[in-house]
């Protein structure tokens, strides 16, 4: 009985994993084939490209998870996410500074900083995460366009410095690397580390971890501030990506990344999640995406599909016993 | 006088723990009615019970000699049984108007709502329980005292006959209770028929008629008020065995370590007492009686607002759980679900839970550690679980609180303030812990002990403290202590010595 309950956990651990080997094997069946023969969902080229489309929205959904494990929620990463755009761009194409490393690490501590912010708000008035980070993902998008005059600031493919930052981290490697760095950093942080215990302790039970003397506010405040730093990372990589900065970007990022972590069995209540689910959400998605789109799917069509897979899947992986 | 509402052999189980086992009770017309016994004698569910708000697993209720069948709070309304709960079960947001009406089985609502209609019903029976408040008011405006009378005139709109009353008097001031007296005076007048839960022995001798007294789920018997005492009352309410092996004898306190001096908060009133090295000092008193606030209070868990505590003779203020754990003083909670355990995490998490820094380097929890610390304390406590990677939430009740107990032996605090430890857990663990407690005191620590059962705390402590209503009402030995002692002290207001 006892083993059995145990099982249930490890089972629906492989559920979102049978759920994504079954997406793969239904894209490799339904794969249109190239000239000669060959599935073209299996090129290399392919895998790579859905890898590449996962990354940025991975990134953000591996701090969303730390997030939503307090309890807590972080709708400002789409805004945070342009901040961080327009800010690399600024200080590379208006010659703020010759290192792209400075550049890099503005945009960055600038949306550190608005997570922080989101973090200290939380922490310290209690009002709900929603309501908090719904007024910085206006207020934080506000700031993004009045700082570019509403303008996209585009980066060029020359010599100059910006263009050199863009051809780097462009790259397919860079982007897929990096993505698989921080997904093994945080997998490490919440298996292994007291701060990771402490964020699973807050989300569980709140009151009790009060009583067990436990930093409540400095966990809550780091995990929006780390939400903030590594949805900043992820504008980086979309200025490269996309060659600009653009104050108009991430609009509903907040919802993809929601969606990653929620499909890979991370409740929304808090205490209970995993970043090996979070990845595996992330994938299925991406993986659904390439296929429907290498079928010539309709992008309307796509989105009410990805609608019933997140039901599904949330269907799937549901606690029975209520706790 | 015959029975007007009368039960014969009631029993309830709450999972596999006995609520009532043949409770009996009868009640006639236009008299007021006390229940009464111990914190978990089964009052407040047998009151449940009448208005079909819980429903028994055996047994029979009769009314007016016919038997009758109480499933759901509506039967109870049709039955004209009303209830009003400790806790008020109003809707804060909605209005008097409506809070009277909704469900109201005597007002039939159109589809829209009309207000004129809305007064004219309800206004009689506000003016009958003396409440003069628009019906448009929202209720969250109300005080508390205005809302037990809103609740009351609810029930009677509803055509009660008989009115169940749990702990009425619990939260209102002193002018408040006085007209609710006032007001139970008039309705029994009137015919309507009254049970009254509640533990505080003047009220019940200044308003009840007769009293029921249950224990431990029984019936002990029904007396008539007029000739009774509050001794009587109470011999019968305690009457349990000392079922346990008294203690090993006690070595000679240590020195003070703990000191607090007029203590007060919201909560409690000028709360003193010493505690020494060694020493297991008890807490008596009904549940809203300041025990677990003395606790929150040493804990830093609410605001101190006068009076000294020191620790080993230093002053301290503790503004939360963690500065009182550097000062040295640990809190088992109450609530082990709600303030103690994640339910969600290991028997291994939830242990180290308080003591991770130490078992951890760079941030980094050395696992082997952590492990080898949890495992010889599991081995003292007799922890039974499958296995410490295993979540609490698969354990017993007993083990469970073993699991909370583990936390505070890895921190290991000089003072230690347990919570009603045994609180809903099997005998077997229960002795467990006693011999912990006994362990704990012979090792040096100092333990206060809070608890419901009498023979607990007659069995496990060097001195008992009662409160009753945020202050100590009384100061025992433990050789000086009866469990009729403590009950009188903790039922009546007045300060005895």
């Amino acid at each position: 009985m006892q083993s059995a309950r145990g099982g249930a956990g490890l089972l629906r651990r492989a559920q979102s994993l049978a759920a994504l080997l079954g997406i793969l094997i239904l894209a490799i069946v339904i794969s249109p084939t190239a000239s000669d023969g060959s599935r073209i969902f299996l090129q290399a080229g392919n895998l790579t490209d859905i890898l590449r489309q996962v990354s940025l929205i991975g990134i953000i959904s591996l701090s969303m998870t730390f997030v939503i494990l307090t309890g807590g929620i972080d709708l400002s990463v789409g805004s945070i996410l342009a901040l961080a755009t327009a800010l690399v761009a600024m200080f590379l194409t208006r010659g703020y500074t010759t290192h792209i490393a400075v550049a890099i690490l503005a945009a960055v501590a600038a949306a550190a900083l608005a997570g922080a912010l989101n973090g200290a708000v939380v922490a310290f008035t209690g009002i709900q995460p929603f309501i908090v980070t719904l007024a910085s993902m206006i207020g934080v998008r506000g700031l993004a366009k009045w700082l570019t005059n509403n303008q996209n600031i585009d980066i060029g493919f020359g010599k100059d410095l910006a263009s050199e930052f863009a051809a780097i981290f462009r790259e397919k490697a860079i982007v897929i690397g990096a993505y698989a760095l921080v997904a093994a950093m945080f997998w490490v942080v919440l298996a292994r580390t007291v701060f990771g215990r402490h964020v699973r302790a807050v989300g569980d039970n709140e009151k009790a971890a009060e009583y067990a003397g436990l930093p409540i506010r400095a966990t809550k405040i780091w995990v929006y501030t780390l939400s903030g730093l590594f949805t900043g990372f992820a504008g980086v990589l979309y200025a490269a990506e996309n060659h600009q900065g653009n104050p108009n970007a991430g609009v509903a990022y907040e919802l993809d990344a929601i969606a990653a972590v929620v499909i890979g069995g991370t409740r929304l209540s808090g205490g209970k999640g995993s970043i090996s689910g979070t990845i595996i959400g992330t994938l299925i998605i991406g993986v659904l995406t390439n296929m429907l789109r290498l079928n010539n799917v309709d992008s309307n069509v796509e989105m009410m599909i990805k609608a019933v897979i997140i039901v599904l899947a949330v269907a799937v992986q549901r606690e029975r016993n209520g706790t | 006088m015959s029975a007007y509402l009368q039960t014969v052999g009631i029993t309830k189980y709450y999972g596999g723990v006995c609520a009532l086992k043949g409770a009996n009770f009868d009640l006639r017309a236009g008299e007021v009615h006390a229940l009464v016994g111990e914190n978990g004698a089964g009052k407040s569910t047998l009151a449940r019970i009448l208005a079909g708000s819980t429903r028994a697993d055996g047994g029979t209720i009769s009314l007016r000699g016919e038997p009758v069948e109480i499933a759901t709070p509506l039967d109870g309304q049709r039955l004209g049984i009303g209830i009003i709960y400790q806790e008020l079960d109003l809707f804060p947001n909605l209005t008097v108007g409506e809070n009277i009406v909704i469900g109201n089985l005597h007002f039939a609502e159109g589809r829209t709502v009309n207000f004129r209609r809305m007064e004219e019903f309800c206004r009689p029976f506000l003016d009958q329980v003396g409440l003069a408040c628009g019906i448009r008011q929202t209720v969250a405006t109300l005080s508390i005292g205005q809302m037990q009378l809103l609740a009351i005139a609810r029930a009677l709109s509803m055509d009660a006959r008989i009115i169940l009353m749990d702990e009425p008097t619990s939260s209102l001031f002193e002018d408040a209770a006085e007209r609710l007296f006032g007001l139970i005076a008039s309705l029994k007048h009137r015919g309507v028929s009254i049970v009254y839960v509640s533990h505080k022995m003047d009220e019940i001798f200044r308003v009840c008629d007769r009293a029921t007294v249950l224990r431990d789920g029984e019936t002990v018997g029904t007396v008539e008020l007029a000739g009774a005492g509050v001794n009587d009352l109470i011999r019968m309410m305690v009457g349990r065995e000392l079922q346990f092996a008294a203690r090993a004898a006690r070595r000679p306190a240590g020195e003070t370590i703990l000191a607090a001096e007029n203590l007060t908060t919201s909560k409690i009133k000028n709360v003193s007492f010493e505690l020494r090295r060694g020493e297991v000092l008890g807490i008596a008193g009904l549940v809203g009686s300041g025990r677990s606030e003395l606790g929150a209070a040493l804990f830093g868990i609410d605001r101190i607002e006068s009076g000294t505590l020191r620790m080993q003779g230093g002053s301290i203020a503790p503004r939360s759980p963690r500065d009182a754990m550097t000062s040295g003083i640990g809190l088992l909670p109450e609530d082990r679900r709600l303030q103690g355990l994640m339910m969600r995490m290991s028997v291994l998490e939830n242990a180290t839970l308080a003591v991770l820094t130490e078992i951890s380097g760079l941030g980094f929890i050395h696992r082997g550690q952590e492990f080898s610390v949890v495992a010889p304390v599991a081995r003292r406590l007799e922890l039974n679980c499958p296995s410490t990677s295993a979540p609490v939430s698969q354990l017993s009740g007993g083990n469970q609180q073993k699991v909370l107990l583990a936390r505070w032996l890895l921190l290991n605090p000089s003072v230690l303030f347990l919570d009603d430890p045994t609180r809903g857990i099997d005998i077997g663990a229960k002795h467990d812990i006693y011999r912990l407690i006994d362990q704990l005191a012979s090792d040096g620590k100092a333990i206060i002990l809070v608890s419901s059962e009498l023979p607990e705390l007659l069995r496990c402590c060097d001195r008992i403290l009662v409160l009753n209503e945020g202050r100590v009402t009384a100061h025992y030995d433990a050789g000086d202590a009866t469990q009729e002692k403590i009950m009188s002290a903790a039922t009546n207001a007045e300060v005895r010595t």
